[in-house]
Order: structure tokens, then sequence, then C-alpha cells
């Protein structure tokens, strides 16, 4: 761990300790861009309305902890969901009986999550072509 | 919810965002408790993942997609709290862009409503003007050196209408106009502004009336019955707006007139003049009011010029071909008339010609009057606006630089750079918004104030004092531009600096080179204040000369007024029953000392003049400069101006009808017809040799000035009230000599100053006849005055803007002195505590003003100097580079420069060592 001595006219000592960050126990993945809001609607399409950590924590145990569903990230595309109509909010009470933000899927949320699945199929399905591809299938 | 609902319901949403983050934080701090972890480690833990909560806060405004707006509403919220945090600074920059926009706006809007306006006509573009120039008079044929013809004769008009199809109206306008005594019903007459016209006036111009008729062309015929059209204003004022006037008949001059229309509102005629006409009559109806006297042909001279003309052209006419064709129609016209032709004329003919130029702003005569005025005052309020620009951007910088360190922390907590510039930039804006609206209220009284003072006797004068948007909006642009400039770049160039060098000593230094562009603008401001205050001592030392001349006349207790008897019925006959009823009257008020009648008096902006021969001359050729003016006075008219004969005798009750016609001359006028000679005895005639026996000179009096007190005393002389000359056999010299016994001035000498003049002599007038209307009535020392109202109006104004510039550039060397001092602190504690004294301090700072004030002065002296060399025709007896006037500038400056910079000079010098090195 690097110590740096800074000499300022003050005549004080600021020690730097280093990086103070724990790492992590286990290795795990941000969620890839664009992919949360279809995660979120999918989720609430299976589970009924859930509050914003629920939903975080059902999207890590759907990923079998493979992703983490990072804050930062999470409220932002909820409001943007909200905003385009796909989710609806409301206030109600949790399991521990605290107030909580419950979102539930909407009709148009509900066409939404129809047709990006359907293009996501898609995708999956070229792109596992692709990798299973081999020359003589081609020639 | 649509952006602008969230916008308001901001408050609830960020509620809402912190409960559901909290309650977020709670439950996983909850799970991890549950899971075996003591609390205080799953709080640590849940908030080591969690990262800021501020940041996602931040980031879910964002997706919100109203954070424009909500930093907008806090940014302008913050400025507002930061310029009230600092009413030094805020008042600075506000009266600084107040006066500099509204100096700008208020001359900016009387350009733009006098000399960029168009008349209040249908299709101004199609309106062209023959002729150039503001000639209101001339004597002789040929109007000018050059040939430039711009009055023209009722019989050249006639022609030049026939013969040029070019036009689809052309019509005659009368240059001058008159007040004519004006009664309907049973009121006393009223002296209204009138303007002759020809019948297809209102046509040419594109313009209707409001109720009634126009004048038609059919109006405007020998034999058509008398009639005229009011002006809307004069309608509304003098006949109370009643729409029964349409029909009735009103008396001008006495002689019956039906009125049969009112001119629109916005409507005042063919050109922008202080007094613009009250009514219009056409031509036709000129010799009724006239008499003898017409103008109009053929009862008049077919050669006198009273008309200009104004003609509405067809579509796609060539300007420069008609030009031409109305130049070879006027030099044929001239060749067939031998006013022209006789004493070698004729060869003046071939360089007669006429210019055509567009006539949709009308006339140009007050325009060509005032224009040299307007541009330089126009040219000076931008140069206050520069120095309020340098001003407020020095200010502002100052502020900048002030704000760095304050600026770094933010950045260094992780401010957003643009987000910080946004900041600084709408507080700009709501400096430069706070300051305009100040500025159109001080445009606003500025322009009332400068119209007054212009036109005092302005009656319906159609220029409007209220700001011109545009002109506002320009002014207003380009100090917010100045502020946001200057208001950023600081701030910019901080930004780009590591947050950690400026916490360390930006604010600590020994004069650096940050403050380069202050000094640069200071120096900008010194010099461009020289040029005004030079400027402005120019222009004092020039009214004072005007004003305080020697114009060879006494005005001490003695008042002007004017009637007209005339207007009031009298006839030729009974004139001097009225002019001895009147002497004998005013002699008898208390403590009068001297009545005099004249038909007008020195410097009330009107002469009359003609062509004189000597006796045993011949007649003058077109080259030859005979013109005299002259007046006919009564006997005391010299005594009651306090103008001393030099030679010969004053008139006297000898000089009857029966005795011999004499006249009195001027110095000048002895020196340019006789020098070298005794003009005693002499005799002199006007216009032709035959009459040149006609008066005798009896005396010589002192020079004194009649017409305009800029130009030098010119040739004049006095024919007295009791002699009529009867030798002229020329029907038109008859009926002028005639009417020249019609004078319309009296004035009145008293002992001591007056309180109540105008009542006492109202009453005196009434009780001679009650019909007499009092036209005019005036202290002579007014009277003076108001041949210098632009001329003092332009001073003034110059003396403003100098004032201005001078406390601007003042302040702005005060702001940047005290600047340094603020920031010199600590090095000024150390130098004193090494022993550095208080007076050595005071010179240290002073110094360094002394520098700027130097260089600026020096190159604001000969921008100075051409400035004065371009003002050199507006000036009298003041050269455009009398070194007075630039001392004078540089030492005000120099004065208030002085103080700006020992204020804070003396700050320093008071800084206690102890207490400077501390601070830090």
């Amino acid at each position: 761990m690097p110590i740096y001595l800074l000499l300022s006219k003050r005549a004080c000592v600021i020690i730097h300790v280093g990086n103070q960050k724990v790492e992590a126990m286990k290795e795990k993945t941000d969620v890839r861009q664009g992919t949360l809001g279809l995660m979120v609607l999918k989720t609430l399409d299976v589970l009924g309305p859930l509050h914003g950590y629920g939903i975080a924590r059902r999207i890590e145990q759907i990923s079998g902890d493979l992703l983490a569903v990072n804050q930062g990230t999470l409220y932002p595309v909820l409001l943007k969901l909200e905003q385009e109509g796909a989710i609806a909010s409301e206030w109600g009470a949790s399991e521990n009986n605290r107030r909580a933000r419950f979102y539930r899927l909407t009709r148009a949320g509900h066409k939404q999550l129809e047709v990006e699945t359907r293009g996501w199929e898609q995708t999956t399905a070229i792109i596992a072509r692709f990798f299973e591809v081999k020359a003589e299938d081609l020639s | 919810m649509s952006w602008l609902q969230r916008l308001f319901s901001r408050k609830r949403a960020e509620n809402d965002l912190d409960r559901e983050l909290r309650f977020h934080f709670e439950s996983q701090v909850a799970d991890k408790i549950s899971s075996g972890i003591s609390e205080s480690e799953a709080r640590r833990l849940t908030r080591l993942e969690f990262g800021g909560i501020d940041q996602i806060k931040e980031d879910c405004r964002e997706s919100r997609g109203s954070q424009w707006l909500e930093s907008i509403v806090q940014d302008v919220r913050y400025g507002l709290r930061q310029l009230r945090k600092s009413p030094g600074f805020t008042l600075t920059v506000v009266v600084t862009l107040a006066l500099g926009i509204g100096a700008n706006t208020s001359i900016f809007t009387l350009v733009h409503s006098v000399l960029e306006r168009s008349l209040p006509v249908n299709d101004p573009s199609r309106l062209y003007r023959v002729g150039d120039q503001g000639t209101c008079c001339y004597f002789d044929g040929f109007e000018s050196d050059n040939g430039d013809f711009d009055l023209f004769p009722y019989d050249l008009y006639l022609e030049l209408r026939h013969s040029s199809p070019e036009f689809e109206q052309l019509a005659a306008l009368q240059a001058g106009g008159s007040s004519l005594s004006v009664r309907s019903g049973s009121s006393a007459a009223k002296p209204l502004r009138s303007e002759f016209v020809s019948g297809n006036y209102f046509a040419t111009l594109g313009v209707g009336v409001y109720a009634g008729r126009p004048l038609m062309p059919s109006d405007d015929k020998t034999g058509a019955a008398s009639v005229l059209v009011l002006s809307y204003p004069a309608w509304q004022s003098d006949f109370a707006g009643d729409p029964r006037i349409i029909g009735s008949t009103v008396y001008v001059q006495t002689h019956p007139f039906t009125v049969v229309g009112v001119a629109p509102p916005g409507f005042f005629g063919d050109r922008i003049i202080e007094s613009p006409p009250d009514f219009w009559l056409p031509l036709a109806n000129e010799p009724i009011i006239e008499g003898a006297g017409t103008s109009l042909w053929p009862q008049g001279d077919e050669d006198t010029a009273w008309l200009y003309l104004l003609g509405r052209v067809t579509p796609q006419t060539n300007i420069a071909a008609l030009q031409a064709k109305l130049t070879v129609k006027l030099r044929q016209w001239m060749s067939a008339h031998v006013t022209y032709t006789a004493h070698g004329g004729a060869a003046q003919i071939p360089r007669q010609h006429v210019v055509l130029v567009p006539g949709g702003g009308g006339i140009q005569r007050l325009q060509q009057q005032t224009g040299k005025g307007l541009r330089m005052l126009m040219i000076l309020s931008s140069v206050v606006l520069l120095i309020a620009c340098a001003n407020i951007a020095n200010l502002l910088l100052a502020r900048g630089l002030t704000r760095r360190a304050e600026l770094s922390v933010r950045m260094a907590l992780g401010a957003a750079r643009a987000r910080i510039i946004c900041q600084i930039l709408t507080q700009s804006m709501l400096l430069g918004l706070i300051g305009g609206t100040a500025g159109v209220a001080v445009a606003y009284s500025l322009s009332h104030m400068i119209l007054a003072l212009a036109f005092p006797q302005a009656r319906n004068m159609p220029v409007q004092a209220s700001p011109s948007l545009p002109v506002v909006g320009f002014a207003l642009l380009v100090s917010l531009l100045t502020g946001t400039l200057f208001g950023t770049a600081p701030v910019w160039l901080s930004s780009q600096a590591k947050a950690v060098e400026t916490l360390h000593g930006a604010n600590r230094s020994a004069g650096n080179r940050s403050s380069l562009a202050q000094k640069v603008l200071v120096i900008l401001q010194v010099g461009l204040s020289i040029v005004l205050l030079s400027g402005a001592f120019l222009m004092a030392r020039s009214l004072a000369n005007l004003e305080h001349q020697n114009f060879g006349i006494e005005t001490a207790n003695r008042y002007v007024l004017r009637f007209d008897p005339q207007g009031s019925g009298y006839t030729a006959e009974r004139l001097p029953v009225l002019y001895r009823q009147i002497e004998d009257r005013f002699s008898a008020l208390p403590s009068v000392i001297n009545v005099s009648l004249a038909r007008y008096t020195p410097l009330d902006g009107n002469e009359w003049g003609t062509c004189i021969v000597q006796q045993g001359h011949p007649a003058p050729g077109p080259g030859d400069k005979c013109f005299s003016s002259w007046v006919r006075v009564s006997n005391r008219f010299l005594q009651s101006i306090g103008v001393p004969i030099v030679r010969g005798r004053n008139f006297s009750a000898q000089d009857s009808q029966a005795s011999t016609p004499v006249v009195l001359v001027n110095q000048s006028f002895a020196r340019y017809f006789f020098p070298n000679q005794d003009p005693l005895g002499k005799h002199f005639g006007l216009v032709s040799p035959k009459n040149s026996r006609a008066f005798e000179i009896a005396g010589v009096f002192a020079d004194f000035k009649m017409g305009d007190p800029r130009r030098e005393v010119t040739p004049l002389f006095l024919r007295p009230l009791s002699q009529q000359y009867l030798g002229y056999t020329d029907p038109e010299a008859v009926s002028s000599e005639k009417s020249s016994m019609f004078v319309g001035s009296i004035i009145i000498q008293f002992a001591n100053s007056q309180q109540n003049a105008e009542a006492t002599i109202r009453q005196a007038l009434a009780e001679i006849d009650p019909n007499l209307t009092l036209f005019y009535f005036s202290s002579y020392e007014s009277q003076v005055a108001r041949n210098f109202n632009q001329d003092r109006l332009i001073a003034r104004l110059t003396s403003l803007f100098g004032g201005l510039a001078l406390t601007l550039a003042s302040v702005g060397l005060y702001g940047v002195v005290s600047f340094l001092v603020a920031r010199r602190t600590s090095e000024i504690g150390i130098r004193m505590a090494m022993g550095a004294t208080r007076a050595s301090v005071v010179s240290m700072v002073l110094r360094g003003a002394f520098w700027q004030v130097l260089v600026g002065t020096a190159l604001g002296i000969p921008a100075a100097l051409y400035a004065g060399h371009l003002m050199s025709s507006m000036l009298y007896r003041v050269s455009g580079y009398d070194p007075l006037a630039y001392t004078g500038g540089a030492v005000a400056l120099g004065i208030c420069a002085a103080i700006a910079g020992f204020i804070p000079a003396r700050r320093a010098a008071s800084i206690d060592p102890m207490l400077a090195l501390r601070e830090e």
C-alpha cells in the first residue's frame, strides 16, 4: 500500500492511505446496456407489482447472482419506463410494513414486452446460428 | 405527466425519489442483517455498495427530462441571491448599463424618427421630389451657385406637370408657410399654420381624409369656391373635434373659407417640422389671402419661385432619364423668360438643372438642418456605450477572478464545469435584463427631454419620443454580449487550471498577468473619455461664444410681442392711427421708457431682403452681390434696442410723407456699398435702376445682428413707418411696398425688471382693440436665447456624455485599483512589516494607476484631435484644435483619476501588517 507524504506550506501532513474499497466476494457483471429495461418488464410481468429493491433482488436472483443491479442504473430506467408509460407506480406497504413505491406493468408495457421479446428471440437465434456455423456447412 | 407539470411537481418528485432510495437502502441493510451481519457492518457495506446517493438522484433527475428547465430556474434564483448579496456591484452594473443603453437608445430613437422616417402615406417609395435642397428663400432668378433648382414658380410647375407623363401625379406645395388668423363663429381669432398646396396634393400622397373629403383638382381652379382641409390635431385642439365643422365657414385673415374635410390622424403633411400645417388650402386661393402681393401666376409674377414639387412616378420609371428631361424643360422655360436671360443671365442657363431625390421621407429640410448634430450625438452616445461596456467587462472580470477560489472548491467537489458556466451566464443575463429595463426608462425620459429642449415651440410635432424596439434590443444585445463574454472568460480560464493549483494560491499574488485585460480596459476607457470630454469642452466653449457674443443690441428689461393687424381686419388706411394708439397706450404704462414698432425684430428668425441699386449704377447681373436686408420700423426703434447712431441723424417726426424719403443704414452697408466714401446723402433704390434715386441715406447706425447670429453682420437698412414710397409703377412693387406698411412686432423697454409684464401688455393691447390677438410674447433675452436651442441641446448632451464617460472611467479605475490592492493585501502587509512607509505604499499603488491614465491619455489625445477636426464645422469661434479644450479634458480626467486611485491607495496604506499576514 503506497504512502504519499504531502508537504504543504501549512506545515501539516496529509497521509494518503490508499484505496479502501473492499473486493467483492464474487465476480459479477453489470447489466448490459439496454437490456435492464427488458428485464424489469419481464420481472414485473411474471411476478406482478414489485418495489424497486424487489425488482433488483429478483433480477439478481433470476440471473443466478451473475448480475449486479446497480441502483444508479435501476432507478433512472424505472423513471424512464414510467415516463414512456410502460409501467406505472403507486405507494403501498412493503412486506415489512414500510411505505414503498410499487411498480406494475401497464397494457402498453405488455405490448412493449412482447415486441422486445420477439426481437431478442430473433437476435439470439441469429447469433446462435453464427456460433454454430462451420466451414463445411457453407460449401 | 408533461414536463411542465413535472416542473411544478418537482418538490414532490424529489421527496418521492428520496424516500424510495431510502427504502431501498434500508431494505438492503435489513437483508444483510438477516443474513447474520451486525447492523453497523451491514450499513457500512450497503453504503459502499450504494455509492453516492446524490449521484443516483442526479441521474434520475436527468432522466426526468426537465432538468434543463429546473436548472435554469435554480440558476436564476441563485443569480438573484448572488446579486442581492453584493448590492454595490449590482447597482454599479445596473446604473452603468441603464445610462449606456438609455443614452444610446434615446439618440437612436431621435435619429430613427427624424432622419429615417417615411411619410405616413400610401406607397412612399414611388414618391420623388424635384430638387434636393432645403432652400427656403432666395433672391435673384438663379437659386444657387451650382445651378441646382429647388424652388419653382407656378407657371414652371404647370409646364413640368403637363410635359411629364412619367409622373402619375405631380404636386406643388408652398415652400414656406405662415401663421394665419383663423376665426370660427364668435370666438377670438387664433394663429394657425397654413400651407398652400396644389389640388392633387392628397391624391399624389395617396392620403384620404378622416372626415369630409380631401382637396381636389377642381378646388384648385381660378374662381373655385374657397375651401380648406384641417389637420386632425388642429381639428381636435382648436375646433374641439366638432364634426359639424365639415361644411361650415371659417374666416382666414377675415376671408370666408369652407371646411371640406379633416385629414387622417397620423398625417402631418409633406415634411417633419416643429409646427406642421394646421390646414391646407388650394394654391388657387392664395390671391384671396395675399391680395395684390400674390405669388400665383398669372395674377402674380410668372417667375416668383415659391413652390416645392413632389410627384408620384408611374412604376418602372427611369429616374435618371426623367431628371434629364426635366432639366431640359427647365432650361427651355428659362430661355423664354427675360428675368433669366437679361444682364448676362443667358450664359448661366446651361448650368441650371434639377435633381430628383426619393421623396418618401418628404421634404428633408429639418433633416438637413439637424442631421449633422444628430449624427454627432449618435457617435458620442455610441462611445458612451463602449465605455459602459468596458466598465461592465472590468467589473465582471474582477468579480470572476475573486470567485476563482470558490469555483475551484465547487469543481473539486464535483460540480460540472458546464453547469458553473451556465450559472455565471445566467447571472450576466439577469444583470443585462435589469440594466436594460432601467435603460428603457432612462431612454424614454431622456428622449422626451431632448425633444422638449430641441423644439420648445413645437405644436403637434410629428416626432415621438417612445424608444424604438430595435434600438433597445440592439443596445441590450451589445451589453449582454459584453457581460457574457467578460463574465464567463475568467471562469473558463480558471476551470482549465487544476483545481488544486487554484486552491493553493490563486488569491495570493504580487501583481499578475490576469489583470492585464483589466488594465487594457481602463486604458480604453480613459482614452475614450478624453475624446468625449474634449468634445464637451469644445461644444461648451462654442456655445458660450455664441451666447455671450456682442449682438450689438440691448435686451435687458425689453419685451417683444407680435400681433397681426391684417389678420384682424385692418386696412392700410387705418394703420397710422392704430400705430399711434399703440405707441401712446404702451408709453403710458408705468416705467416704460421706449416703445417701437417693427416689421421684424433683431434675432427673431425672420428677415426681408432685396437687391439694391445705387444711383448711377447699372442693373446688377446674376453674379453681382447686391443683397441687403431691410426693416420697416417706427422712429424710436434704434433707441428701444439700444443701438447708437454713429454718423448723421436718427429718424425724427419731421420725416413725413411730404419730406424726402430717408433711410438709415448699418456700418456694414456703408462699408460694402460705399467703400471709402461718405454714405450720408447718397441715394439708392430697389431692384431696378429706374428707382435708384428713391431713398437718401440720412444716418449710419452701429452694426447689430439681425438674422443668423452665427454669421457676420450683413448689410441692413431701415425705413420709417411714416414714409411709403409712391414712385413705383410696377404693380408687384406697389403691392409689396404697401404690404411692408403692415408691421407686426412691438418692442417695449421698461426702466426696471417687471413681474407680470405679459398681463399688463395683454390688457393694454385689448384696450386698444379687443380684436387684436397677441400671437407671441417673449422677453428679449429668451427671444435671443431661442436662436441657440439646438446648439445648447447639443452642448448639454455632449457635456452629459462627457460627464458620464468621466464617471464611468473613474469607477472603472477605482474598481481595478481596489481589486489589485485587495489581491495584494498580504504582499503589502509584508512590505510594511519589512519597513515600507505608508507614503511609499500609497505612491506604489498610485504609480500603477498613473501609468494607465497616462497611456490612455496619450492614446486619447490624437483621437480627440481627430474628433475636433470633424466637429470644427459645428463650432463657433473655437478652433477644432483648441488647446484649452484638450488641456481641460485631460485635467478633469486627471483629477478624477487621482481621486479614484487615491481612495484604494489609502486603504492599502492602512493595512495592518499583522492582520494581513494572518489572513492566510
